[in-house]
């Protein structure tokens, strides 16, 4: 194993963001990068370029199972506190049938301590929740309405901290097939493509890729499949922002 | 309408995965509809078994619902981050006795289709898939099996070089070559390589 040097980190680094270095040689390649950081914005780029590898597999649908599984332990590992708690006072119920109304003023007692720490915590619960709300991204929605929204559908166009803007959409009538959904930004007349999806199951999510401001219209109508450069169509769904 | 499911539904998978952090399920579940189809494949391509696959799937987004502190916006997106963590998992039983052995008759079983014509026949699903799939296509067979020796079976360039019978330095220039061609095809096109 020779030593490691600029010369040796250029002959090796390719290898090293396909995971394709031994384990001795991969070592001294992250021991000489953290001595050298300024090294490491160069190897992220080369790992994003290998990266792309990851996306290359047929598309496989796993089994509904598999979310299943995984669902069953983030549910348990997220399971709110006020169940845990509530598991505690169960506790104590059980002690205090077990040993008799002799230990119940003690117990009660307890309980109402407990109590008023769980009070306590909720108030805490309720200022974390308050913060996170403060730090989560500020959404903006308007209604579409139209011929879809009269037959049942249910779509707005929601702007998120300002700059994301996402039609979504529940209850969509099918298109028949060979025909898209097309979303336009109005400017003025001018209608500019700013999207295609196809309307799937009950809820439906699409980005609108034109910038919006006050006074744009936006619209949807159905078009050939691959979209169409202007409106065939009436829209089935608008609202003026 | 603006019920809790869409809220999420809308949200960034960077948004997401701050919520995840702090233990929303409803934000994880979101994410894993977005990404298991991607992390599964990918975990399919390199154990070559559907069960094992799920189970490294598993593995992986388990590891992202426990970890997602760890998640870094500045190392590339999300989706990136989950496909790593399923790779660097998948690398780990590739490298396994029993997994090797079961890879080696894997790489000569489909070896013909070392080919990029055959190896890549599917119908791509989205923008992103296809642009790497058309770089891929640009690459000469021998570039692309090497790179698809190392990424997905896990070898490294010394067993490569020893099961291609090619000299180290024929190993490592053709990785080289190969990413280097990768990155090329999207800075052609004015792209920067998806992160």
């Amino acid at each position: 194993m020779s030593e490691m040097n600029n010369e040796r980190f250029e002959d090796l680094k390719d290898a090293y963001v396909l995971d394709a270095l031994p384990e001795e040689e991969r070592r001294i390649f992250e021991e000489f990068l953290a001595a050298h950081p300024e090294r490491q914005a160069e190897i992220d780029e080369l790992g994003a370029v290998a990266g792309l590898l990851a996306f290359s597999p047929e598309e496989l649908e796993p089994t509904p199972e598999l979310r299943y599984r995984i669902m069953e332990v983030v549910e348990a590992e997220a399971a709110p506190r006020h169940e845990r708690r509530r598991s505690v006072l169960a506790g104590l119920a059980d002690f205090i049938s077990a040993r008799g109304l002799a230990f119940g003023a003690a117990a009660l007692l307890l309980i109402g301590l407990l109590s008023w720490n769980l009070l306590l915590q909720d108030q805490v619960d309720d200022l974390q929740g308050q913060v996170r709300n403060a730090q989560a991204p500020q959404t903006q929605t308007v209604q579409l309405s139209g011929t879809w929204a009269n037959q049942g559908a249910d779509a707005e166009v929601a702007s998120i901290s300002g700059n994301r803007i996402v039609l979504v959409a529940d209850d969509l009538p099918s298109i028949p097939e060979g025909q898209t959904c097309q979303i336009w930004v109005i400017k003025g007349d001018v209608p500019e493509p700013s999207g295609l999806f196809q309307p799937g199951g009950t809820q439906t999510a699409a980005r609108v890729t034109t910038p919006i401001k006050k006074g744009d219209t936006i619209a949807v109508t159905v078009e050939p499949a691959g979209g169409s450069e202007q409106p065939t169509t009436d829209p089935v769904l608008s609202a003026e922002l | 309408m603006a019920d809790r499911g869409r809220q999420y539904l809308i949200l960034a998978d960077e948004d997401l995965i701050s919520l995840v952090e702090a233990s929303d399920s409803e934000a994880f579940a979101t994410l894993y509809d977005r990404h298991s189809r991607a992390a599964f494949s990918l975990a399919y391509r390199m154990i070559g078994d559907r069960q094992a696959a799920e189970d490294l799937a598993q593995d992986a987004f388990l590891k992202v619902w426990r970890g997602a502190g760890s998640y870094r916006v500045e190392r590339g997106s999300v989706r990136t981050w989950i496909l790593s963590i399923v790779h660097n998992r998948g690398i780990d039983q590739l490298r396994s006795h029993a997994s090797r052995l079961r890879t080696q008759e894997r790489v000569e079983a489909s070896a013909p289709r070392s080919q990029p014509s055959e190896a890549f026949t599917e119908t791509w699903r989205n923008s992103q898939r296809d642009q790497v799939r058309e770089a891929l296509n640009t690459l000469p067979a021998e570039q692309l099996k090497i790179l698809e020796l190392a990424y997905f079976s896990g070898y490294t360039h010394v067993e490569i070089s020893e099961l291609l019978s090619l000299p180290l330095g024929t190993v490592k220039g053709r990785m080289r070559l190969g990413l280097k061609k990768i990155r090329n095809f999207f800075e052609s096109r004015g792209a920067t390589v998806p992160r």
